[in-house]
């Protein structure tokens, strides 16, 4: 009797717990339902098409922070003006790489994925190459008018098969892809008697100037020489994955391979180690630290993308009043330029799987609505009624301070907004001061400045066989990294820096350069 | 109906008998077999399937091709890892992690707990195992955070207790001779606590009577502590040290990979981080696990040789 009570009591603990399952599974589906089914009873219109989307969360704090982030009110607010039921997955920004091969590997892809660049990022896991993504030209020309329209030559080129002509995904774009800038503190300029530095000359001399009047970091480095590359940028010697040059003997090397430049380069930077100019240990520090250096005034000139200006400068700020920041053109080389290597015209791309080629007119559909003026609006100001006003025929908003309204606007203005130019929002920007100064910036001075190099996309073969050759988009190959650290740190004479080459070309360099300079000349898939 | 069989089993042929005699038993002891039932799947679909997936060390391994689809290479991939210009220095590093780790790291919660072992004030006692086991729940990265801190050659305070004795600032992360030391030494700040529990609890399992059997005889606490506790502790200390013994290159990824930096990167690149960084991040599943299939191999190599002669001098052994 006993026993028969306890078996009786497990079946129906079973029975309950999968009755819970499906019940609770019906209750999502059902509230999943519910923003869809309101328009359509609404509108004759036709059943909202249902997809799910991949997409990489960035660090924007609003999507980390939302709790189910397609119940988000501007998610519903998408849906309902573009006629969809989106499922968002959200990937972890630090994991995106793993998690992306993790979906990939077994199988379990998203009517929509986001990528990072070109149709060959490691994110991708060669899907392209292996047909998991659907081609996307027809489609394009039927329903994507306005996309192909809006997005430049170039942009489209990083999702095409050169070979082939076929299109595989959606870009987001850069437009200006010079978006790093160097910046400086005037206040202490003025304080130090100096002018804005124009040659990297005249930035040493500003630099010991703020030495002597007791700035803590007259140049605040970081670890891997990242957004701390001014002086290799004056010398035009990054060697990231994008700095391939052409060499006068014919041959396409990494750009290091211009060897007086990178010993002159690498002098300074001794030179700053030494006299104290540049943190002592910047080999350690890291993204955080860097920031709290900057944002609590202890460094004097830095470089950052041009638009954080609005939130460092506020930040900086709250913490030092007298502080005043100011972007500057990046210090010119014997060549008579500077900047910072250019960025990728490709920032996101969406990609549509090929088991949804039935949805896959309305997924592209939803994409030419972003270009639209409508989707200008709502994701520059967001909600009307709600985040902003329409007073005479203009929408006016007001700017938020604090980090909330920060966040929201940034969470709309770049993340939710999938398809734009993303170089600045000109619509919330030129409402502010800073904002102002950033458009100004980027218009009249970024896009003069910077270096652009030969880049390979798919990565040349020579790179992945040999991942000490391997550059990063923006730290030089580890190999040639540890020999210049080493080198700043008077560990290794400068002089030294042919041998460091002849190294390269020993341990697998000579096939990264026979392999780039074929690919170069055969024009596959090499970008300028 | 199966407890007929063992009965007929026991008067019919010879051969038959032992099977039928397991089966018998099997059936005495159902319940046992049924509950241990979760435990074997476990093993089997969590362990040993996923070992099959090894085979794609020997593949040019592609994610969407799968293990069937994808080409066999042979051992290109080990020839690979051994004609690495690097390869002799990175293990090398890992063998002098790895030894460091059993000289230093092994032995300390030994010590250690043979002194709270004679600690009289519990009070005293509990306090100090509290504080000791705290740091093991802290991250890696946590961990590396505090030590680029107060390793820091501008603010650290180490480098500020140098200065009162007249020494130069070190920046001690950007030093490659001194990684080593930081890896073992964070190492032991980390886990030494956490790894005295077991001793601890063998300790407390002595019984009290050998040690006023030995009082008696005249014996000091030192005499008791080489005649009475370290014998009383050898199995578990024999046990432990096979058992590291058994993963003596998998000196773990994490807790290197977040202090190199390419100053001191000479000294500090291992196997796990370089399987990260060659095989992980670049995509390359069947170098990486041709790697990993290395340390492992080399892992139940180390085992079987440290087992036998261990059973060989103590009578201790793992199986």
């Amino acid at each position: 009797m006993k026993r028969l009570f306890t078996r009786s009591m497990i079946t129906l603990l079973v029975i309950a717990t999968l009755a819970g399952c499906t019940s609770n599974n019906g209750g999502t589906n059902a509230s999943n339902k519910t923003p869809g089914d309101t328009p359509a009873a609404e509108e004759p219109q036709k059943e909202p098409t249902k997809f799910s989307i991949a997409m990489r969360t960035l660090n924007v704090a609003y999507v980390e922070k939302s709790p189910d982030i397609n119940k988000d009110k501007y998610v519903l607010e998408l849906e309902k003006m573009t006629n969809t039921d989106l499922d968002i997955r959200l990937i972890p920004h630090n994991e995106y790489q793993e998690k992306m091969i993790q979906m990939f590997a077994t199988n379990d892809i998203p009517d929509v994925v986001q990528g990072s660049g070109g149709i060959s990022g490691p994110e991708l896991a060669g899907a392209v190459q292996n047909g998991v993504l659907l081609p996307l030209n027809d489609l394009l020309q039927e329903y994507g008018q306005d996309l192909l329209k809006f997005i430049p030559k170039d942009a489209w080129d990083r999702l095409t098969d050169s070979k082939t002509g076929t299109i595989y995904g959606i870009p987001e774009v850069l437009s200006n892809p010079s978006r790093r800038a160097t910046w400086i503190r005037t206040d202490l300029l003025e304080k130090a008697g100096k002018p804005v530095p124009k040659t990297v000359e005249e930035m040493i001399d500003v630099l010991r100037a703020f030495k002597e009047i007791g700035v803590e970091h007259p140049f605040a480095g970081r670890k891997n020489f990242k957004y701390a590359d001014t002086i290799f940028g004056a010398y035009d010697v990054f060697g990231y994955n994008n700095q391939f040059k052409l060499f006068p003997d014919g041959q396409v090397k990494p750009s290091f391979f211009d060897a007086e430049n990178m010993k002159k380069a690498i002098g300074l930077y001794k030179t700053m180690h030494d006299e104290g100019l540049i943190s002592r240990e910047f080999a350690t520090i890291e993204s955080t630290d860097f920031r709290n250096i900057i944002t609590s005034g202890k460094a004097g000139m830095w470089s950052m993308n041009a638009n954080e200006l609005p939130i460092w400068g506020a930040q900086l700020m709250n913490n030092v009043p007298t502080a005043k920041v100011a972007l500057i053109p990046s210090p010119i080389g014997p060549d008579g330029s500077g900047g910072y290597a250019h960025y990728n015209p490709v920032t996101r791309s969406f990609f549509i799987n090929a088991n949804a080629k039935d949805k896959a007119a309305d997924i592209v559909k939803f994409f030419n609505w972003m270009v639209s003026e409508q989707a200008e609006l709502f994701f520059s100001f967001g909600i009307e009624g709600e985040d902003y006003k329409v007073e005479n025929g203009r929408p006016v908003l007001e700017i938020p301070t604090d980090t909330e309204g920060t966040d929201k606007l940034r969470y709309l203005n770049y993340w939710l907004w999938m398809v734009q130019d993303t170089t600045y929002n000109k619509r919330v920007s030129s409402l502010s001061e800073t904002g102002l100064q950033m458009i100004d910036a980027f218009d009249n001075m970024l896009s003069k400045e910077g270096r652009r190099g030969i880049e390979f996309d798919p990565r040349l073969d020579a790179l992945i066989r040999y991942p000490d050759l391997n550059p990063k988009s923006d730290e030089l190959p580890p190999l040639i990294l540890e020999h210049v650290l080493r080198m700043v740190y008077g560990r290794e004479p400068v002089d030294d820096y042919e041998k460091v080459l002849e190294e390269y070309l020993s341990k697998g360099g000579r096939e990264v350069i026979e392999e780039a300079t074929a690919r170069f000349q055969a024009k596959e898939n090499a970008f300028e | 109906m199966a407890g007929k069989i063992s009965t007929a089993g026991y008067s019919s042929v010879i051969p038959t008998v032992r099977k039928n005699r397991l089966l018998g038993f099997m059936w005495k002891y159902k319940a046992l077999y049924f509950i241990s039932i979760p435990g074997i799947l476990y093993f089997l679909i969590f362990k040993y399937v996923p070992l099959a997936g090894s085979v794609i060390a020997f593949q040019n391994y592609n994610l969407f091709k799968g293990i069937s689809g994808s080409p066999w290479v042979g051992l290109e991939h080990f020839q690979r890892m051994f004609s690495h210009y690097d390869f002799l220095n990175i293990l090398k590093n890992t063998l002098l992690l790895g030894i460091y780790d059993i000289a230093f790291a092994f032995t300390a919660p030994i010590i250690l707990a043979l002194l709270l072992n004679e600690v009289r004030l519990m009070l005293y006692k509990k306090i100090v195992q509290t504080i000791i086991y705290a740091p093991h729940f802290l991250s890696w990265v946590i961990v590396s955070g505090i030590f680029v801190g107060i390793l820091s050659p501008s603010s650290g305070i180490v480098n500020v207790m140098l200065g009162w004795i007249g020494i130069d600032p070190i920046y001690f992360l950007g030093e490659e001779s001194y990684i080593r030391s930081i890896l073992v030494g964070s190492g032991l700040w980390r886990d030494v606590g956490w790894g005295t529990i077991i001793y601890l609890a063998a300790l407390a399992g002595i019984h009290p009577d050998l040690y006023e059997a030995a009082e008696i005889d005249g014996a000091g606490r030192w005499k008791q502590t080489f005649s009475i506790t370290l014998p009383s502790l050898l199995p578990v200390i024999t046990i432990l040290f096979l058992l590291k013994i058994g993963d003596f290159l998998d000196y773990g990824f994490e807790r290197v990979f977040v202090f190199q930096n390419p100053l001191n990167l000479r000294n500090s690149e291992i196997l796990d981080t370089y399987i990260y960084k060659a095989g992980l991040r670049q995509m390359q599943y069947s170098y990486a696990t041709a790697i990993g299939l290395f340390k492992s191999v080399v892992g139940l190599f180390l085992l079987v040789i440290a087992n036998t002669l261990s059973k060989k001098a103590t009578g201790e052994s793992l199986y």
